[in-house]
């Protein structure tokens, strides 16, 4: 136990313990809120936000940003959609062909990165203007996906008690998590993801392989991309080259909240988790309150946010302070 | 002053200016050759009128919050909350003129004191309690929206002050009122920053702020400047908007602007990560994506697919900032000319 | 502790299930929910207005969301009703497609869910207790019988469109093109969006006015909030909005109506957002289990600027 309760591991636990506290007060406030269905829910409806800002975690630690990732998400959706339901491709197929594509497009991007020496912020803008507009380019109708896999997944789930039932997006939401997890903290990549974010000249130097670190991530951050997108088509049973648009926003403040800086080097995964699941809270609260203007909501939102935030910052200052003098 | 035109013109090639102005220069030629008209001014009632001026003057909003945005990214931080501000500043400086008759002069102060409160408020989380930069702009960037909201209920109004209707719609010896705003607020920054020490500071700060702060630079009044001077900026901007469009909606009003003026600086040439920066860059900048989405539109490209050509043109100008890339081009063209002398 | 963890858990959905179980036992307060996609202009803020009012009016509980334009935060907030257990849904679907999933959930909670403003696509009509909706294609095509009859049939025509992709973007321009098929001498010469924003309408007619020049003798704008943008272009391009150019719009929304007044604005089409009393009572039936229409179109009128003065004292939008 001592061993959790360390410096090192001090914001994790300070964002921890302002989700816990946040999930709290909503449980005292609203009926019904304390609830497996609400957790379940939880995981469920920000999956695949999750599943992007994961991916974008690693984006993050290495330096970077990855703003291609809300049109990767929408184009994949419209992807597989059309090739399930125009050109009768098999579903499992056309999701390996989406996952694929975002793969290919994230090394891409990676590539110019590296090999150029650009800034990440206008290649990956770049490529979410590209991304959006083959959306387009692939229907700009909405389209429903009409297999009998696809019906067959939505319906499958691990059933916790006989009414509340984890669903195949929380299921991968969580496994991405866990995979992820061990690949930050338990392997040479994350090691070297850490090191390029730290400082890319003196890793080279210790023979970090820096380049194609730095390629690998942006190629992990378009699968993770895909995968949301795959997600995205697993609750709604449809494509639409509209869909998640300006998710990237959402997926980057998940990571940050989650306490990774954007500066790079420093941050968790399992910090975007609870990024994730703060926002997500916050959300599912106000609509458990339901009583608010659209223009009330937004306010409650950045309000509750910054209150939050400022707990776990100052929950990570004064120690660090103490420690200081 | 005294030096010879051929140093002149190699510092103007090593600075970083040449690039986006390569880029620019490529999207004018490219209107050029496919669509000469884009280049025709006539006058009406002694108004310049065309297109390169209608680009101008569109683009005087996206230069404003590029400006405020430029020192922001300077100190190694980001503003995503300018939109927002925009949309609170435009909607109530609209609604006092409509309700309760406010003067420009009164409007103006009004319109300086929200932003100034807001460029402090986000300032001081940043520099005084210690969170990140892209997590308060990001905050006061839905809260604000929702502060916009709340002032109309989220019905358009219509604008009816003539100062601001000055501001957006008139002309001053033939030339949009709005450039020369820019213009002011460019050379006043400018001054600022090369005649004082402030354009130091900021750099100092982007650089190494420990290192700057042990030094005897006051970091942190540094930082919350640049955010309050982001906000200024914001608010000069959705005056110029509103005036021109002749009416706010306040859902509207800047939403997704913080792109174009964060695009705007990084495509100029300024460093995401701080340190140097470039104001004029910036204004290229915001010019250049201004060009970009007029020629689209006049191109006739259907809505829906113009971000591919778009994200195109981006990529051409981050290339032409390459030096590896200008290398790579440099000996193709060695390569092809060999042969032929 | 685990399981004490969970027991409370299950115990706390137990209450819910009860709850949606007997949606009007013991004269308990009826509890809807409203899932609104966004308030980006003053139509859903007016229809919004309409449901929220409508609620209050019959005592009725409202659950407002508001998802900001993010299908996957509707998709949420139906969830979060559910859990809530709620007796009612009332969703105004940012799109067509996607819903399938989550009202089987509602169905399997015994949920009824009533559709406004506009239609989905199910595989199975049972999922939804019915739709009051205006009729996109139905106003792009009013829109342009309208144009056909003030312009003798000839018309170069810029079309604004909303943004790309949605669901009145693409209706209105479908039932626009039906509409002028029968003329040949109605063209639409340039189509572009201005994203339902006034500032981006403003942008995109100045533009196309410069590059059609004396060509265009009108403009078909998806919203009010473009064609305003739009008379503002027309102005600074010194021409006279109203008369040099013709310019029709849909939506119909008091600011629409004060331009037609002021002789700018030349038509515009009405799509009604007050759907609240309508949507209530299907809220109604449907709990009690009365059989009704599945579809209820809202009749949709054309005003001009001979018939807006009358109007406008009326418009509360």
């Amino acid at each position: 136990m001592k061993q959790i309760f360390t410096r090192k591991n001090l914001p994790i636990l300070a964002t921890t313990f302002v989700l816990v506290l946040l999930f709290g007060t909503f449980s005292v406030l609203f009926d019904n809120f304390l609830s497996l269905r609400v957790v379940t829910d939880l995981f469920a409806s920000n999956a695949h936000v999750g599943v992007v800002a994961i991916g974008m975690t690693f984006v993050i630690l290495s330096g970077g940003i990855d703003l291609s990732v809300g049109s990767v998400v929408g184009f994949t959706t419209i992807f597989v959609a059309t090739l399930v339901g125009k050109h009768e491709v098999h579903p499992v197929l056309a999701i390996l062909l989406a996952l694929l594509v975002g793969s290919v497009f994230g090394a891409g991007m990676g590539i110019f990165i590296q090999v150029y020496q650009l800034p990440p912020f206008l290649v990956t803008l770049a490529g979410m203007f590209f991304a959006r507009g083959m959306a387009f380019v692939v229907s700009k109708q909405s389209l429903e996906i009409n297999h009998r896999f696809y019906s067959a997944v939505i319906d499958a789930g691990i059933p916790l008690t006989d009414k509340v039932i984890l669903r195949a997006p929380a299921c991968i939401f969580v496994a991405v998590f866990v995979v992820a997890l061990v690949l930050a903290h338990f392997s040479r990549f994350g090691r070297n993801v850490y090191a390029v974010g730290g400082n890319a000249a003196s890793s080279l130097l210790m023979g970090v392989p820096v380049g194609r670190t730095r390629i690998w991530i942006y190629t992990l951050s378009g699968f993770c991309a895909a995968l949301g997108g795959v997600v995205f088509t697993f609750r709604t049973q449809a494509g639409n080259a509209t869909n998640a648009f300006g998710l990237e926003l959402d997926a980057i403040a998940a990571v940050v909240i989650g306490g990774t800086l954007l500066s790079g080097g420093v941050g968790y995964v399992a910090g975007t988790l609870m990024g994730v699941l703060i926002y997500g809270t916050i959300l599912t609260g106000i609509r458990f309150y339901g009583n608010l203007d659209s223009s009330w909501q937004r306010m409650a939102i950045g309000a509750l946010l910054l209150v939050f935030i400022v707990i776990q910052r100052l929950l990570t200052r004064a120690p660090a302070r103490e420690a200081s003098h | 002053m005294n030096s010879a035109p051929s140093t002149i013109i190699s510092r103007f090639l090593q600075s970083r200016i040449v690039w986006p102005l390569a880029g620019l220069a490529l999207l004018l030629l490219f209107n050029f050759v496919f669509d000469r008209a884009f280049f025709e001014v006539s006058t009406r009632d002694g108004n310049f009128y065309g297109p390169m001026l209608t680009v101008m003057r569109l683009s005087v909003v996206v230069m404003l919050l590029a400006m405020g945005m430029t020192l922001v990214i300077a100190t190694g931080g980001v503003d995503l909350s300018v939109g927002s501000v925009m949309a609170i500043v435009g909607t109530l400086t609209a609604f006092l003129a409509v309700k309760h008759h406010l003067s420009f002069p009164s409007l103006l102060g009004v319109a300086i004191s929200v932003s100034l409160a807001i460029g402090v408020f986000n300032g001081v989380l940043i520099s005084c309690v210690g969170i990140q930069p892209i997590v308060v702009t990001l905050i006061m960037m839905v809260l604000g929206r929702g502060v916009a909201l709340n002032i109309t209920g989220g019905s358009p109004l219509q604008v009816v002050d003539s100062g601001v209707l000055f501001l957006g719609k008139s002309f001053i010896v033939g030339v949009p009122v709005q450039i020369f705003l820019v213009v002011l607020v460019f050379a006043i920054t400018v001054i600022l920053c090369r005649k004082t020490a402030i354009g130091l500071f900021v750099e100092a700060v982007g650089d190494n702020e420990t290192a700057s702060r042990l030094s005897g630079v006051n970091a942190r009044g540094i930082k919350v400047l640049v955010y309050i001077f982001s906000a200024v900026c914001a608010a000069l901007a959705a005056l110029v908007s509103i005036g021109d469009a002749g009416s706010v909606d306040p859902d509207g009003l800047g939403q997704m602007l913080e792109l174009d003026a964060i695009t705007a600086v990084v495509v100029g040439g300024t460093v995401l990560t701080g340190g140097r920066f470039t104001l004029l860059g910036s204004l290229i900048g915001a010019l250049l994506i201004q060009t970009l989405a007029t020629t689209l539109i006049r191109q006739g490209m259907d809505s829906a697919y113009a971000p591919v050509p778009k994200a195109l043109v981006i990529l051409v100008v981050c290339l032409l900032q390459s030096q590896k890339f200008r290398a790579q081009i440099a000996s193709l063209i060695g390569n092809f000319r060999k042969p032929t002398s | 502790m685990l399981a004490a963890a969970i027991t409370t858990f299950t115990g706390c959905d137990k209450k819910a299930d009860t709850q949606s179980a007997n949606p009007q036992g013991g004269g308990k307060k009826l509890v809807v929910g409203f899932s609104q996609v966004g308030a980006d202009n003053d139509w859903r803020v007016a229809e919004t207005k309409s449901i929220r009012d409508e609620a209050a009016k019959r005592g009725i509980e409202l659950k407002y969301d508001d998802a900001k334009d993010d299908m996957s935060k509707q998709l949420a907030a139906i969830s979060s009703f559910i859990a809530q257990g709620v007796d009612a849904i009332i969703l105004a679907p940012k799109v067509e497609t996607g819903w399938e999933p989550v009202l089987k959930e509602a169905k399997a909670a015994k949920i009824p869910v009533i559709l406004v403003d506009r239609g989905i696509k199910v595989s199975d009509e049972s999922l939804y207790a019915t739709l009051i909706a205006s009729d996109f294609v139905a106003e792009g095509k009013m829109a342009a019988d309208w144009l056909a009859k003030k312009t003798g049939g000839k018309a170069n025509i810029i079309e604004l469109e909303g943004t790309p992709g949605a669901a009145p973007a693409i209706d209105r321009k479908k039932g626009f093109a039906d509409g002028i098929a029968a003329f040949p001498e109605m063209k639409i010469i340039a189509a572009q969006s201005g994203d339902f924003k006034t500032a981006k309408g403003k942008e995109v007619t100045e533009t196309l006015l410069q590059k059609h020049g004396k060509d265009v003798t009108a403009i078909y704008a998806h919203n009010d909030n473009m064609a305003l943008g739009a008379i503002e272009a027309i102005k600074a391009a010194g021409k006279k909005p109203g008369q040099e150019i013709i310019i029709v719009s849909v939506d119909a929304v008091k600011a629409g109506f004060e331009s037609m007044v002021k002789g700018e604005l030349n038509c515009a089409v009405e799509c009604t957002p007050l759907l609240g009393p309508a949507a209530f009572d299907a809220v109604d039936m449907a709990l009690k289990g009365d059989k009704f229409d599945k579809k209820t179109v809202v009749q949709d009128r054309v005003f001009d600027q001979s018939s807006a003065a009358t109007e406008l004292p009326n418009r509360k939008y």
